[in-house]
């Protein structure tokens, strides 16, 4: 991949004996119970989560009706910015509480596997952090990686990319937006049920997010979500970059899911960047991923302004577009462009041959294993609950990593570089300035976040500004730093860089 | 380097599933249950509180 990608996950917070209103505290204690080696800040100074990229800045961003109730009968007594409990981790990602929910934010990445294994990463120093909060509590916590507790209300799962800022954003939306609406063929959790209303016409949906799609595109993220994100917040130079900001998609368990959905993603947005144009659109795509998602027939059409296509075949036209343009260009492209038609072949003729691979399909043959099995109807209960536990992220009580253990789930990384993930930035990207410097000198780190570092040298505050390095490959730079001897050579070595 | 790409992979689709849903040709099939490792799943589901979904409420987020 040309580009730095990151997968932000706001994982679901269950503890026994506790309530909604004890969440915030109970997610706090989770981050704060962090034992791996970090700096307890973040700089919020650079953010602007109202600036919208069409060019104008919202007044404020909405809230959730029902959410702000909850604040409102059981305000906190300390600023929102220690509620959030800000964690930079060694290995480049952030950990912190955001909204009531641990969130783990990986590194930038630039290779698919690396970007896989540090999202799993996610999983195990979020797990550590809750086993350590159960512990000092005597509670046993639980900790879901799906978006939606089933009743009503929704948590994300979202992915930034960085691209060039010289795309208008009429073509970027344009071009993303039947991708986006059609992607959840593979890239699904799948969901027993309509969130809020029985249905008995959709036992089971592909998308977890789905229902919570209010608008085609603005900039909020807490309500009224849309499917396209129009945050104008690149964590990079402004006048050079954007951030593309996805928060329609589910959290997948399965790798193999998250590498194509991430994978494909960046293809269509380098298919983009050479100035392609999608040759459809779908006028009302809430509605119609909404259809998509529900589509109990699995017929799965959408109607387009080039007449009713199904979803598989408006995929189909990203697919050929990339394989034109870019087979052949390296191992992971190729990789990408095979898994993306393979899946789209056998999704026409027998979904459930991607068992091992596609979350949505996995739960699926799950749970009809269960009804077969017990006589149970698909609205029981207990199919609820079966749901969620597919989500938990405790490999000895989650019924994903049930599967795993058979060997039923393709996993593409290994158990060792996931574990190296724990603790090593990509050494490629701008997450290894910023994790070794948390590494070895964090008692010097003032405060940071992901385009710069604050320190003190000696008596003076230095700023390193990583706002520009994008697209460098920093591999050379970052097996010198590890050498480095004291704070002033590691600064000098990496001004020698952005020089 | 530990990245097990290629061996990962490759992996050939198709898998048999589980249980296999009816559509056009069989009809939906029974799973079979005799499969050790499918009751192995079975026994870990039946241990999930069937109440625990009821119980599970968040606080909106992102």
């Amino acid at each position: 991949m040309h580009r730095l990608i990151g997968i932000e996950t706001e994982y679901g917070l269950y503890v026994e004996g506790r309530g909604v209103a004890d969440q915030l505290i109970d997610a706090m204690g989770v981050v704060r119970s962090c034992p791996f080696p970090a700096v307890r800040s973040w700089d919020y100074r650079l953010e602007d989560p109202r600036r919208d990229m069409r060019g104008f800045r919202v007044e404020h961003l909405e809230v959730d009706p029902h959410d702000a109730q909850i604040e409102r009968e059981h305000p906190l007594p300390i600023s929102e910015r220690e509620a959030r409990s800000d964690h930079a981790l060694g290995n480049g990602a952030r950990l912190y509480n955001d909204h009531a929910h641990p969130e783990y934010a990986t590194p930038e990445c630039q290779r698919l596997l690396e970007l896989v294994a540090h999202d799993k990463a996610g999983e195990q120093i979020v797990l550590t952090c809750a086993q350590a909060y159960a512990q000092r509590t005597g509670n046993k916590v639980t900790l879901y990686k799906n978006n939606t507790d089933h009743h009503g209300s929704s948590y994300g799962c979202h992915e930034s990319y960085s691209l060039t800022r010289q795309i208008p954003f009429e073509t970027l939306a344009g071009n993303l937006l039947p991708f986006l609406v059609t992607r959840m063929l593979f890239a699904g959790a799948g969901k027993v049920g309509v969130e809020g209303e029985p249905n008995p016409r959709v036992p089971f949906q592909l998308s977890q997010r789905a229902d919570f799609y209010m608008d085609i595109m603005n900039v909020e993220t807490l309500y009224r979500r849309p499917i396209f994100n129009t945050r104008d917040e690149p964590h990079a130079t402004m006048r050079r970059y954007r951030r593309l900001h996805v928060i329609c998609g589910d959290a997948n368990m399965s790798e193999y899911a998250t590498a194509l959905k991430v994978g494909t993603t960046a293809l269509v947005l380098d298919l983009t960047e050479t100035g392609w144009f999608a040759p459809f659109s779908i006028p009302n795509p809430v509605r119609e991923a909404q259809r998509l998602s529900r589509d109990p027939d699995m017929k799965w059409l959408i109607e387009t302004d080039a007449g009713t296509l199904s979803a598989i075949d408006i995929q189909r036209a990203y697919w050929q577009a990339a394989h034109e343009q870019f087979a052949g260009r390296d191992a992971e492209t190729d990789w990408l462009l095979h898994e993306w038609q393979t899946v789209l072949d056998v999704l026409e003729t027998d979904p459930d041959l991607l068992a091992d691979r596609l979350d949505w399909v996995a739960k699926r043959q799950l749970l009809n294993l269960y009804v077969e099995s017990e006589g149970v109807s698909w609205d029981d209960p207990a199919l609820f609950a079966l749901d969620l536990e597919y989500h938990n992220i405790d490999p000895a009580e989650g019924l994903y990593y049930a599967l795993v253990e058979q060997g039923r789930m393709l996993t593409l990384v290994s158990p060792e570089a996931i574990e190296q993930a724990t603790h090593q930035p990509p050494m490629d990207t701008r997450a290894a300035i910023r994790g070794l410097c948390i590494q070895r000198f964090a008692e010097q780190v003032e405060t940071l976040n992901w385009e710069r570092i604050i320190l003190r040298d000696a008596e003076q505050t230095v700023r390193l500004d990583l706002s520009r390095l994008i697209e460098t490959d920093l591999r050379i730079l970052s097996r010198r730093l590890t050498t480095a001897p004291d704070i002033t050579t590691f600064v000098k070595m990496v001004k020698e860089v952005q020089s | 380097m530990i990245w097990q790409t290629e061996e990962r992979l490759r992996r050939p689709i198709p898998q048999e599933p589980i249980t296999k849903p009816g559509g056009d040709g069989d009809g939906p099939s029974r799973p079979d249950v005799q499969r050790p490792d499918t009751n192995e799943l079975l026994k870990r589901m039946r241990r999930i509180d069937p109440e625990q979904a009821r119980r599970y409420r968040q606080r909106s987020g992102e």
